[in-house]
């Protein structure tokens, strides 16, 4: 079975993620997700950018594309808004989801609707620091070579690749959660309050 | 949904409607429809059964085939079978693997992205 | 329980044609043809020509009736229109007005 990495719940990750075996989220993620294995995305997790897998499991918030090469399944409690690709697609009763949902590739009948802004991370710089991070744990996800993994839980495993070092914000492996925010650059993402709602978008036309 | 009374319509599977379906009731649409649908009551295609045409309905149940724009009351449930293609909207919406579907939903929701146990950004 | 029923409620305007039996309770409007049976209930009104196998009416059909075996129109029942059919009977507190074509 390919290696599965893990995002914890009190991990936030800013920047895109890539891989070549599977992924569970139980954190936080603003950036794309891409990986060839499965998407486990957990009830209490955000991710705000695009998830791209094989067979994907979303249980939580998505504000951005799904593509599952295999399988997307959204289950009850799941908030997405965004596009959805899948030969094979499940939405369970109480998921809400907004955008387009296709299993065939082609635009529905309906003009689409307009693209909403994704958060891909920038390459770092000291742009707009109005924004501190709160605990930024950015999980470990260097090949095995690195060093081991911080203490906050996010036990990944190795074989996630890393992502592209300029877009993504981790920390030295050794800086503990406070310590790595003090010294992460501040990101260059939109100031959020912590309960920021997303507002809706209407469409174009 | 099987009521013996009248107001369960039902187009049988050898029928076919070229035209406009409207009223109060249920409709159970096991042949193929060519044109609009409104309803106050539920809806459902049944398996072979077809919809080409705009449906507004309470619940919609679909089996068969759609393409055309929804606008429910109620929820609208694409089962396994099911092929669709066109703007949805409803109460809620849920869709069974092994369907084909082309579909807009246009699903009221707003997303609340603060983040889980303190992540997510501050303010300063 | 027959193929295709027009509930009270339902309107239907256009054509609908089938190859079971039809009951309408509620409203036709344009064409009605099938192979099978046809039967317009007492608060079925039915605007349209109708041509089945055999054509039953307790309702109102305005528009021609075509049969390939009879038309019956029960009593309460209203026909006005052509009538075409090897057999035709009308009920007493029927009303009919129109032609009647009894050759095959």
């Amino acid at each position: 079975m390919a290696a599965v990495s893990l995002i914890g719940r009190g991990t936030v990750v800013r920047g895109n993620v890539r891989g070549d075996g599977s992924l569970e989220i139980q954190g936080r993620v603003e950036g794309d997700v891409t990986v060839t294995g499965d998407v486990v995305l957990g009830e209490e997790a955000v991710v705000r950018g695009s998830i791209t897998g094989a067979q994907l499991n979303i249980a939580g918030t998505v504000q951005g594309d799904l593509r599952g090469t295999e399988s997307l399944l959204v289950e009850r409690g799941a908030r997405v808004v965004g596009d959805l690709t899948s030969p094979r697609i499940g939405v369970a009763p109480g998921a809400l989801v907004r955008g387009t949902v296709r299993t065939d590739g082609e635009a529905p009948l309906a003009t689409p609707v307009a693209r909403r802004p994704g958060l891909t991370a920038q390459p770092l710089r000291a742009a707009a620091p109005a924004v501190r991070p709160a605990p930024v744990a950015a999980p470990k996800l260097e090949p095995v070579k690195a060093a081991p993994p911080p203490p906050p839980p996010p036990k990944v495993d190795a074989p996630l690749e890393e992502a592209d070092s300029e877009e993504m914000e981790s920390e030295p492996p050794s800086a503990p959660a406070a310590a790595a925010a003090a010294k992460a650059p501040p990101p260059v993402v939109p100031a959020l309050g912590k309960h920021a709602k997303a507002k809706k978008k209407r469409r174009d036309g | 949904m099987v009521r013996h009374s009248t107001e369960l319509s039902v187009l049988g599977a050898g029928s076919k409607v070229i035209g406009r379906v409207s009223g109060e009731g249920s409709l159970r649409i096991e042949g193929s429809v060519r044109g609009d649908v409104q309803l106050s009551g539920d809806a459902e295609i049944a398996s072979g059964g077809s919809v080409e045409g705009n449906v507004q309905a309470g619940a919609l149940d679909i089996a068969g085939s759609l393409q055309g724009d929804v606008n429910a009351h109620g929820p609208i449930a694409i089962r396994s079978g099911a092929v669709v293609r066109g703007e949805l909207k409803g109460s809620e919406v849920s869709i069974e693997p092994g369907s084909r579907i082309s579909v807009r939903l246009e699903t009221e929701i707003e997303l609340d992205l603060g983040g889980p146990g303190g992540g997510g950004s501050k303010r300063r | 329980m027959a193929g295709t029923v027009v509930g009270e409620g339902l309107s239907i305007e256009g054509d609908l044609s089938s190859d079971e039996e039809v009951v309408v309770h509620g409203n036709v409007r344009g064409k009605l043809t099938t192979t099978d049976q046809v039967s317009v209930a007492s608060g079925g009104v039915v605007q349209a020509d109708v041509s089945g196998a055999t054509v039953s009416i307790a309702g109102q059909v305005t528009g021609d009736v075509t049969a390939t075996e009879r038309v019956d129109l029960q009593t309460g029942g209203r026909l006005v229109g052509d009538v075409k059919a090897a057999r035709f009977t009308i009920a007493d507190g029927a009303s009919f007005k129109g032609n009647v074509d009894m050759e095959m």
